[in-house]
């Protein structure tokens, strides 16, 4: 199993609250800029992109020094901030563009899910981001 | 800087293409706060006395407050620059996501003077600054050059400040528009932009803003969420914004009619939430950091205006362009306020100026009376549409007449006009017909950039049983009017340093507002007191310019239509003698100590610490 965080596109505002919140928690500062989510318009509708904690995460595959790893329990897919080295390789594989270079610290940041309780989920007036449990274990 | 300010301001001069950077003085960030404080003293400072507002010596201020840009919900920034429809000081609020990013680019505001010899947009890219053509915007309405700027600069993520054609004529109740379509919308600002050869400004800052005690202001953010969430005023809010407030209004009798000679209207339904809901709305929008989520998104699906995709129709637009023209289908509303959008029109001037227009027309006082071969009257979709589009093209005949707004209309027209010509110091009054509600009335008369719904109305107290100091109000008192709304006008001018958002009050208590001051700047305001003294410094600077740039204080006063007895509905001939408006305003200038004559006294003006502007006054 695996947690993450389910995007329900229809109820979103596009408020950026979740945004500005993860920035807030992750960088001690507020802009959505910075923000490890995104929030792209789409017609009618904005829809977040979150971290999907892939289970096939490329990320993870295409670093060389291995700074990318999943946490056992939660799935979680996260970076070691001592062994990443700030290539960016992760960022250029990401296949969502949801893992951002902090050129100040030289790393490569993602959402870690705020070890398991979410700011932006917390945040979100609407109930456009959700916390979920998935299943999808059958190959393991 | 580790509490909620960069301490800078961006300075560019258009005339001679140069920009630099200022640092915020001290004295200023103590006394003025931000946003609508540091705009007044600095219009006072920066702006010629008695200037052309269209001039090049005008300033042209985007102002952010200390909680803008930041997680205290419901906030918002503001224009500030000398307004070319009143002669008065104009602060214009807008919300969306373009206060914000001037922060994010490094800004406590940008001060722009001058004028480019021919049209520019600015680019600002977090500390950098560049002015770039835009003869090929020249033109084009608010929402395309949102959109081709964008393309231009290949980022989606861009914010957008600009003027559509009626800016660029200098229509004198132009707006600027803010990403996204969010209006600067009262007073013309977009015509001062549009005098500066400006088309549109546009940013895109990385710069986190930190506030002073991270822990203690989230603890002040989630309280101001629960205080919102559980408020009922802001759960209507959420459901319906404020298009709710056209049935309350009607029900009340203060809902204009045919130019403000009547308070009810049949249709208010059809144009209000229950028709918005039924004909436009999908989902709830937000601007950037607000929970509320007051606007409604959605497209109409049927009829001649299939496929118009559109922001709710709010409160005052509904009633200017809906009730006050007796237009009463919905789809028909939506699509003229689009329309005002898209060309860069205030809606509620617009609706003002042309339901004085169709007045005009029924009394035969206008030189042509008809518009793209329609007939000026009430009820005629075509012949506002028609209005709509040749003011913003400051068409020869009606829209030359109507682009300077209502009183330089009347003003053309002769006396027989100007006893239906409904401003107040040039300003096109809101959607709340004073008759029937004195402190609605009083408020009017006494604001700061002419009448005005957002400077202390106290609705709740004359129309929503809200009581006062523990007693009901007489909604038709003559008397004890002025100290409600000297309390609401400080309060609201105080939170407009923040810069508040007019929707959070309705929800968010003073100590919650103090809260979230506090733990964002490490700075405190002394309660409730100290909000009450930083609004009347504020509201006696802004006295002070309005004098200084000749306003005449007999101008606190309400139009000729409301000494006429209200015809039909609960306000039923209610009207204003010559005596109440003096009684009035002669409690309202004792207690703001200023003289008979409604000039800030020197004890008022020494306790506020205003001498050094008094000295120079």
């Amino acid at each position: 199993m695996r947690a993450v965080i389910y995007s329900n596109f229809d109820l979103c505002s596009g408020c950026n609250i979740c945004r500005m919140i993860c920035s807030e928690k992750k960088t001690g500062g507020t802009n959505p800029r910075l923000a490890l989510l995104n929030l792209e318009k789409h017609g009618l509708v904005y829809r977040p992109v979150v971290c999907a904690q892939c289970r096939n995460a490329f990320c993870l595959k295409v670093c060389p020094v291995e700074a990318v790893y999943r946490q056992e329990d939660s799935g979680a897919v996260l970076i070691d901030r001592a062994k990443c080295t700030g290539c960016g390789l992760c960022a250029e594989a990401c296949p969502v563009c949801a893992i951002v270079m902090d050129k100040q610290a030289g790393i490569a940041r993602k959402c870690d899910l705020c070890g398991g309780d979410p700011a932006c989920v917390r945040y979100c007036p609407t109930g456009a981001l959700e916390l979920v449990i998935l299943g999808g274990d059958k190959d393991e | 800087m580790n509490n909620g300010y960069f301490d800078k301001f961006l300075m560019i001069d258009l005339s001679s293409g140069n920009s630099w950077e200022a640092a915020v003085p001290d004295w200023l960030k103590a006394s003025f706060v931000g946003g609508k404080g540091y705009g007044l003293r600095l219009l006072y400072d920066l702006a010629p006395p008695q200037g052309d507002p269209l001039a090049a010596d005008n300033v042209l201020m985007f102002m952010t407050g200390p909680l803008t840009g930041t997680l205290a919900p419901s906030m918002r920034a503001c224009v500030v620059t000398k307004s070319p429809l009143t002669g008065t000081l104009l602060d214009s609020y807008f919300g969306g996501s373009f206060g914000p990013e001037i922060k994010y680019c490094g800004y406590d505001g940008i001060i722009i003077t001058g004028r480019a010899s021919e049209p520019v947009y600015l680019w600002i890219d977090d500390g950098r600054v560049e002015i770039r053509p835009a003869r090929k915007l020249w033109g084009i309405s608010t929402l395309e050059v949102n959109k081709t700027i964008k393309e231009e600069l290949k980022d989606d993520s861009v914010k957008i400040a600009c003027i559509g054609p009626a800016g660029e004529n200098m229509v004198s109740f132009a707006l600027i528009s803010c990403e996204y379509n969010r209006q600067a919308g009262r007073g013309g600002a977009g015509a001062v932009m549009g005098s500066k050869n400006l088309k549109a400004v546009a940013l895109r800052g990385s710069k986190p803003v930190r506030v002073w005690d991270q822990g203690k202001f989230l603890e002040a953010v989630e309280l101001a969420y629960r205080e919102l969430k559980d408020n009922p005023d802001i759960k209507s809010l959420t459901l319906t914004g404020t298009a709710s407030s056209v049935p309350f209004a009607n029900e009340a009798g203060v809902l204009p009619r045919r130019n403000y000679y009547d308070g009810v209207f049949e249709g208010a339904d059809e144009i209000s939430d229950f028709g918005q809901n039924k004909h436009l709305w999908l989902r709830s929008d937000a601007c950037t950091g607000c929970p509320i989520r007051c606007s409604k998104m959605g497209y109409l699906r049927s009829g001649r205006y299939r496929g118009t995709v559109s922001d709710i129709v709010e409160y005052e637009t509904a009633a200017m362009l809906g009730s006050n023209l007796e237009i009463s289908d919905v789809k028909a509303v939506t699509h003229l306020a689009h329309l005002c959008d898209t060309l860069g029109l205030d809606s509620m001037s617009a609706g003002g100026a042309i339901g004085f227009a169709m007045e005009a027309a029924e009394k035969n006082l206008l030189p042509q009376q008809r518009v793209c071969g329609h007939e000026i009257k009430f009820g005629s979709v075509e012949a506002a549409e028609g209005l709509l589009r040749a003011i913003a093209l400051r068409e020869d005949g009606p829209g030359i007449l109507l682009a300077g707004g209502v009183r330089r209309a009347a003003e053309k027209l002769g006396v027989q006009a100007e006893q239906f010509a409904v401003h107040i110091k040039g300003l096109e009054t809101p959607a709340w017909g004073p008759r029937g509600a004195t402190g609605i009335a009083l408020s009017l008369m006494t604001a700061d950039r002419g009448g005005c719904h957002q400077r202390g109305m106290p609705l709740g107290e004359d129309l929503g049983g809200v009581p006062w100091q523990g007693r009901q109000v007489d909604r038709l008192a003559v008397t004890g009017k002025a100290e409600i709304v000297i309390h609401h006008q400080n309060y609201l001018a105080a939170l407009d340093t923040f810069v508040k958002c007019d929707f959070g009050t309705f929800g968010l208590s003073p100590a919650t507002y103090l809260k979230l001051y506090h733990s964002c700047t490490g700075r405190s305001l002394e309660g409730e007191e100290g909000l009450q003294a930083l609004g009347a410094r504020i509201w006696n600077m802004g006295r002070l310019y309005n004098l200084r740039e000749g306003i005449n204080p007999a101008e606190d006063t309400l139009p000729p239509r409301f000494g006429e007895p209200l015809p039909s509905g609960p306000c039923k001939g209610h009207s204003f003698s010559r005596d109440d408006l003096k009684t009035m305003v002669e409690e309202y200038y004792q207690l703001r100590g200023w003289t008979a004559k409604g000039v800030p006294g020197e004890e008022t003006l020494k306790k506020l610490q205003l001498t050094d502007t008094f000295c120079r006054f």
